[in-house]
């Protein structure tokens, strides 16, 4: 069953000159238990969609969506304040920089214990603190911090970066959610710390059955923990598939040439040889494009292109392109190679 | 081919508060020593705190060494001799965005080297900066332009181009590629591999993603704790890695040359 379901989901801004559409239809859907990649880069709206779907975004901001269905129950017909106890209940979200979400003034185990619910606690009020403690010290072990009573009683500038990353997820833990937005998680970490935590998320996954929607700005990073993948460029939807469809077979031209640009993935190149690349810079939200938004840089954009191609689905691979490349042409072209899952 | 940098037996220890007849000392940097030929990338990898940016500080001169030379070209580098250094061996940050002057157009930006260190006239500066601006992928008129007009890709050139305009043998690229969106990074890649190319550039890479490592280099040396723990061709080191950290760093990339 499908835990989250989105369908065309718009994002506009007021600007002064107009309103400007940041994020143009885009659609994701995630299952129950599933890890699903939400790739796209800077400017691409990734972090504004998940904004959007917890419900966090300023006023100035406009979302519009023609299905936005949370376990079968459509959030569009409810009023906000039931959409947000809903979402609260059943979703949490962790950000990118620990360090500068973390409250600097306060202990991590009162930051903790405030976001245990009450409900979650029985027993007479008496009992209440001694129970919030016990729970407390249940979510550190959680996410794997061991030395407890040392982490409660300290300040967040006084812990390392990946284990304010760990007192985040521990946080997001504490309302049991099913569904767990991480927004770059990694962002900034070195490798060592990087691979702990989505091993964590991984963990997490597994052996609570909790989904998770990974956003990250680098498609080779996550290939490895997702199991389906949906990339976004420019405020509009890209490629949707599983990780092996999108990796090994990508059909649109943006996805092929993000695949062929990473080093870890083409590992049969030579070194010190030319990376494939698109031409161009990401286009700024005041100038974007009409039509397909990747049109200026896409080496087989034509003239349909000026106009914004619906989503052609291939076996539960969805692709959002006028000329996608499938199978046969990939195989006319030798220089090419279909890129190896090098990673694993 | 000659060695163009050669760096012996390189320290840095920092004194720490002591008493005064047990004085501490804090060894960032272990003794460390590499050369470095024209037109060869040498790439240091390690963990934070491993000494890597200590080390690129000391080689371009914003730290002095405890201990150890640095010759270029056979010549010693006096620790203070500035003007030189300058010259030869310039750096690239990681967050190019933060490394300009917004206040200053790029025309004053890359105006600053060449005042301070060449006897150039005002006209022949001004050409030198639009062929610069033009050897990076900008447009000569680009220079009129502030900081905040560019996106971070095309920052990250200019903070290049500031960095070749001097015509340097040695580049310091401190992270350079770690924060740049991976269409931009590739594009970069080719940039500087076409620079070293045409120019002879020698380039040390500091970098997190083995994948750009394998790529870029073809030396390298793995740091932990301010010493060298690996170092070698970066093909037979990846191949075959000895050290547990180099280990380590390969695991949780999920990295395996074949």
């Amino acid at each position: 069953m499908n835990l989250l379901d989105i369908r065309n989901l718009s994002i506009e801004l007021d600007t002064p000159n107009g309103r400007i559409l940041a994020v143009d239809r885009v659609s994701l859907s995630i299952k129950e238990g599933e890890i699903r990649g939400l790739v796209g880069e800077s400017g691409s709206g990734k972090s504004l969609l998940a904004q959007a779907i917890i419900g966090v975004l300023e006023d100035k901001w406009h979302v519009h969506a023609d299905r936005f269905h949370w376990r079968g129950i459509d959030l569009l017909r409810l009023s906000i304040d039931e959409r947000r106890t809903l979402l609260c209940r059943d979703i949490a979200m962790i950000f990118q920089e620990p360090m500068s979400c973390l409250d600097p003034t306060t202990l991590i185990g009162a930051q903790l214990s405030e976001a245990i619910d009450t409900s979650q606690l029985s027993g007479y009020f008496w009992q209440r603190n001694k129970q919030r403690k016990k729970e407390v010290i249940k979510l550190l072990h959680k996410v794997g911090i061991k030395n407890h009573s040392q982490c409660i009683s300290s300040y967040p500038h006084q812990l390392t970066e990946a284990i304010c990353q760990r007192v985040m997820i521990a946080i997001a833990l504490a309302g049991r959610p099913m569904l767990l937005i991480a927004d770059e998680p990694t962002a900034a970490m070195e490798s060592t710390n990087q691979g702990q935590i989505f091993r964590l998320l991984a963990n997490l996954n597994q052996l609570k059955n909790m989904s998770i929607l990974l956003i990250s700005h680098d498609l080779e990073n996550i290939t490895h923990w997702t199991n389906t993948i949906t990339v976004m460029y420019s405020g509009q939807f890209v490629e949707a598939g599983t990780t092996e469809q999108i990796f090994n077979k990508p059909m649109h031209p943006y996805t092929r040439a993000l695949v062929d640009s990473s080093t870890k993935a083409n590992l049969q190149l030579p070194a010190k040889s030319r990376l494939m690349t698109l031409p161009g810079s990401i286009p700024i939200l005041q100038h974007l494009p009409i039509g397909c938004r990747l049109g200026p840089r896409c080496p087989r954009a034509q003239q349909t292109c000026v106009s914004a191609p619906k989503v052609s689905n291939f076996h539960g691979h969805k692709v959002s392109c006028h000329f996608p490349i499938l199978r046969e042409t990939v195989k006319k072209q030798p220089l090419k190679d279909k890129p190896v899952k090098g990673t694993n | 081919m000659s060695v163009l940098l050669e760096v012996k037996e390189i320290s840095k220890s920092y004194k720490l508060k002591g008493y005064w007849y047990h004085k501490r000392e804090f060894n960032a940097l272990a003794p460390v020593s590499f050369t470095i030929k024209a037109k060869k990338t040498l790439a240091i990898v390690g963990e934070n705190g491993s000494g890597k940016s200590t080390l690129a500080k000391i080689l371009v001169g914003a730290e002095t060494p405890t201990r150890g030379k640095i010759y270029l070209n056979g010549q010693l580098l006096q620790s203070q001799s500035f003007k030189q250094r300058c010259q030869q061996i310039r750096m690239i940050f990681q967050d190019s965005g933060t490394t300009l002057n917004p206040s200053l157009t790029i025309q004053q930006l890359l105006d600053e080297p060449l005042t301070l260190n060449t006897d150039l006239e005002e006209k022949q500066r001004r050409q030198l900066i639009r062929m610069t601006l033009q050897k990076v992928g900008l447009l000569g008129d680009h220079m009129n332009f502030y900081p905040h007009m560019f996106s971070g890709g095309q920052k990250q050139r200019i903070s290049l181009a500031r960095a070749i305009i001097l015509q340097p043998q040695v580049i310091i690229l401190d992270e350079a590629l770690a924060a740049l969106d991976p269409s931009l990074r590739s594009q970069m890649i080719n940039l500087l591999l076409d620079l070293q190319e045409q120019m002879g550039l020698a380039y040390i890479l500091i970098s997190h993603n083995l994948g750009i490592v394998r790529h870029f280099s073809d030396d390298v040396l793995v740091m932990s704790h301010g010493e060298v723990v690996e170092s070698g061709k970066t093909l037979e080191v990846m191949r075959n890695p000895q050290h547990k950290v180099t280990q380590k760093l390969m695991m949780s990339q999920n990295f395996k040359l074949k």
